[in-house]
């Protein structure tokens, strides 16, 4: 039996005894039980490390007789994408799943192993069963180890799409992403077991569910990003189920993210933020199971890759556990909500949560509606981007609103003058935004909601920031520089949100200009000739040819004129992979702020010589990508340790026997 | 604060006004384009038949030349679209019809968002309802009621508190 075999097989020995010994603990009040069960934890994570650490070793030292290094590797796949490999199949993306959920489980054991020890077991339980189901999965269902009764000469190679960047990045950010939103879950779970429904279990949780968030919006884009460089459609989002699962995930994080502020302030919106937790976290297993059953396509494929009954199963049960936990406990949950006025901060994050919630329901309906509508009508239907663009838009743009209007309004109670002096000016500045645009010719009903909104949202966070370094430097004495350091360093929640929105307004930017004034053309040229597109002249100057052992390479030669001048060449390709037989398109771009000037390679004949372009102008799509910068560098700021302590008000009782977790 | 409300009521009545009213005129873009957006690629891409980019696609090229040649034929959308329909089934379509059942892949979103909406706005009120009256009533003493100093120092740091 092969090391990582074995591993795997003491590894779910020893998780099954981590849950068992953590519950059998802390019931009889052991704490010899309870520490055995986070050594067998932390053991879990060793040997995950270890059956990881040998996957790695046979694909690095192209073992063809194991079927999973034949699968997905060549002798002739460079080292890099040979790693990447571990997570390019089935097997390796499961088990590199669970190194990612072991690992995290070692270190919220290591970080609590002070604090929080009435709900840690419960914790240890819930991500150790998690832990089993994947260990399960790997011993009996798609075990990586597998061997072939013979040794073939070569592998099947990597599918070429997956050799690229971005798909080495992709995952590995959005399982962090999604295992981070286990971590919140597991001590929600373990407040509702024993009843400390306080705000202990979030504080302590809070930079958890942002580290998820992180890596679930970069894990988004970065998807996004290969599909745009890879895919060569011109676009990058097309609201494909496996999309939409990373999608939905993020939409309730973000709604999480935002509500917690609430309970924080206010002690309320216990059982609403319950359930915020609960469904971040199935929606993380719902969004595994859709990328790998192919459930979507059709019913019917539905029990073809083996693991998706046993997925469904696993939803299923963590679905009844959490729910049935939180109805016995609505009772001690439900608190006494009184808001000091209509009109506030509260407010304005219930309807945000609103929105966020009713996005992730439209996404969630529409990816499963073809799967419902062929359970009612016996007929198979396609749902498609146009439907998740009709239905998407108007309510993304009550979100952009939102995003606006929120940081303006007062927590508890905000007057009638405090609205004016906060909520005109950058009302009256998006407005103003909105007449230059007619002014300068734009037509598009869309366009003139949506620019203006998202200048509406950035007015409001430069006057915000504006009048907090003025308030310090009147205080202070401070130079301005000095003022918005400081500002920012003492308040890194707020301030660092408003830089997370300015990446939120660039990425609807983005969204807008290539919805809305995309251009494309399809052209077939010869040696020579040029066209004209986007203020740009392209001439099309020949094509190259070569050959590695690996890949066959077409590569066409277009220059790119502005104003008669040279600026640039543009080089697309098309490649032949030996290994698999496959075609692909490496897309030529030329970015600017303002537009990317996007171009594929279609087709050439070798007879006529005539190669087909195809040519995209996608305006503002950069702003998508520096956005997802500036949202994570926000992240950072707010996620980053220190700053000042968020005082604890004094009629917050202090439990006996808890450590309360600073901020 | 009346006034408030109405107005924020008045935006958003307008947005969604507006929003209907596009949703339902439709900018104007070249009918080929539109018939091309309509139909889903059978050749496995997911995408529409539009934006499919296999160059020698097997199924988005014979498509794109069966929607010419309906537009040749002088049909309307909706006759061209039927057409498709009879000929591929149903799947074809990129995005649900908007009769039969299908027209709960529609409104399902759009109800759940309204709905909630009513729903938030009715707890707010209920919330904001059981706060005790914003004047103060004279206190049990029967003293007029005044802010006492100590009232001051509680708005001052609650107001802190909130703000950080």
């Amino acid at each position: 039996m092969d090391i990582g075999s074995l591993a795997l097989a003491l590894g779910l020995v020893l998780a099954v005894y981590a849950v068992v010994m953590s519950l059998v603990g802390v019931l009889r009040r052991r704490r010899d039980l309870i520490a055995s069960a986070e050594h067998a934890s932390y053991a879990v994570w060793g040997l995950t490390v270890i059956a990881v650490a040998h996957l790695l070793q046979l694909l690095v030292t192209h073992d063809f007789n194991v079927e999973y290094v034949a699968s997905y590797s060549s002798s002739t796949l460079p080292l890099n994408y040979t790693i990447t490999a571990l997570w390019g199949g089935q097997q390796g993306s499961l088990l590199f799943w669970l190194l990612i959920l072991t690992s995290i489980t070692a270190v919220v054991l290591l970080q609590n192993r002070e604090s929080n020890r009435d709900l840690m077991p419960y914790v240890t339980a819930v991500l150790m069963v998690i832990s089993v189901f994947f260990l399960l999965m790997l011993n009996f269902i798609t075990p990586p180890f597998q061997r072939l009764a013979f040794t073939p000469a070569e592998g099947r190679d990597l599918n070429p799409l997956l050799q690229n960047y971005w798909m080495q990045i992709h995952p590995p950010s959005l399982y962090l992403g999604y295992v981070g939103c286990a971590v919140p879950f597991a001590f929600a779970m373990a407040a509702l077991i024993t009843g400390k429904l306080g705000d202990i279990w979030i504080r302590t949780t809070r930079r958890w569910t942002l580290f998820a968030w992180f890596f679930l919006t970069l894990g988004n884009l970065f998807g996004a990003e290969w599909a745009y460089l890879v895919l060569g459609w011109g676009g990058y989002w097309a609201w494909d189920p496996v999309e939409n699962a990373a999608f939905m995930p993020w939409l309730t994080c973000t709604a999480l993210l935002h509500s917690v502020m609430i309970q924080e302030k206010k002690n309320m919106l216990k059982v609403w933020n319950m359930v915020l937790v609960i469904l971040t976290f199935l929606l993380t297993i719902f969004g595994t199971f859709l990328t790998r059953s192919g459930v979507i396509s059709s019913v019917h494929s539905f029990t073809e890759s083996g693991l998706g009954p046993f997925f469904m199963g696993f939803l299923a049960l963590m679905s009844a556990i959490s729910i049935g936990l939180l109805i016995w406990r609505l009772p001690m949950l439900k608190s006494e909500n009184e808001l000091d006025s209509l009109i506030s901060r509260e407010s304005a994050f219930l309807f945000n949560n609103l929105v966020l919630v009713g996005i992730a329901f439209a996404v969630f309906w529409g990816t499963v509606f073809p799967v419902i509508s062929e359970a009612v009508r016996g007929v198979k239907i396609t749902v498609g981007p146009p439907f998740f663009n009709k239905v998407n838009a108007p309510l993304g743009l009550m979100l952009l609103f939102l995003t606006g209007v929120g940081p303006l309004i007062a927590w508890r109670r905000a007057g009638w003058k405090s609205i004016q002096r906060n909520l005109v000016p950058p009302l009256a500045v998006g407005l103003l935004s909105g007449v230059l645009l007619i002014l300068g010719g734009m037509r598009s009903y869309w366009a003139l909601i949506s620019f203006p909104t998202g200048v509406f949202v950035l007015a409001g966070i430069v006057m915000e920031y504006y009048r907090g370094v003025r308030a310090r430097q009147a205080v202070m004495g401070e130079n301005p520089l000095r003022a918005l350091i400081r500002l920012i360093g003492k308040n890194r929640r707020r301030y660092g949100g408003y830089i997370i929105h300015v990446g939120v307004v660039m990425a609807f930017f983005a969204i807008t200009g290539t919805s809305l004034f995309k251009q494309e053309k399809q052209i077939t040229l010869s040696e020579g000739q040029s066209f004209s597109m986007g203020g740009y002249t392209l001439q099309y100057q020949g094509i190259e040819q070569q050959s590695t052992p690996h890949i066959d390479y077409l590569r066409a030669d277009v220059a790119v004129l502005e104003n008669g001048k040279k600026i640039d060449t543009l080089k697309p390709e098309k490649r032949f992979y030996k290994k698999p037989q496959q075609p692909t398109t490496e897309v030529a771009i030329r970015s600017t702020l303002g537009a990317d000037l996007y171009m594929v390679l279609g087709s050439f004949d070798q007879d006529t010589k005539l190669a087909t372009l195809q040519v995209y102008i996608n305006p503002l799509v950069s702003f998508l990508w520096y956005g997802g910068l500036v949202m994570a560098f926000g992240t950072a700021i707010v996620i980053w340790p220190g700053g000042v302590k968020s005082r604890q008000p004094a009629y917050v009782s202090r439990r006996v026997g808890e450590r309360v977790v600073a901020d | 604060m009346r006034n408030l409300v109405t107005l924020v009521a008045f935006l958003f009545l307008g947005l969604l006004a507006g929003t209907a009213l596009v949703t339902l005129t439709g900018a104007a873009k070249p009918r080929f384009q539109e018939l091309e957006e309509s139909l889903t690629c059978q050749c496995g891409c997911g995408l529409t038949v539009h934006s499919c980019n296999h160059l020698q696609c097997d199924s988005a090229l014979p498509l794109r030349a069966e929607i010419r040649e309906q537009m040749a034929l002088g049909k309307s959308k909706a006759q061209i679209l039927a057409h498709f329909v009879s000929k591929y089934g149903e799947k074809i379509l990129s995005s649900p019809t908007t009769t039969g059942f299908n027209l709960t892949a529609w409104i399902m979103p759009f109800a759940l968002v309204f709905l909630g909406g009513v729903f938030v706005l009715v707890t707010l009120v209920r919330w904001s309802g059981r706060r005790p009256a914003v004047t103060p009533a004279a206190d049990q003493s029967g003293h007029p009621h005044e802010a006492s100093p100590y009232e001051k120092i509680l708005e001052r740091e609650l107001k802190d508190f909130d703000n950080s």
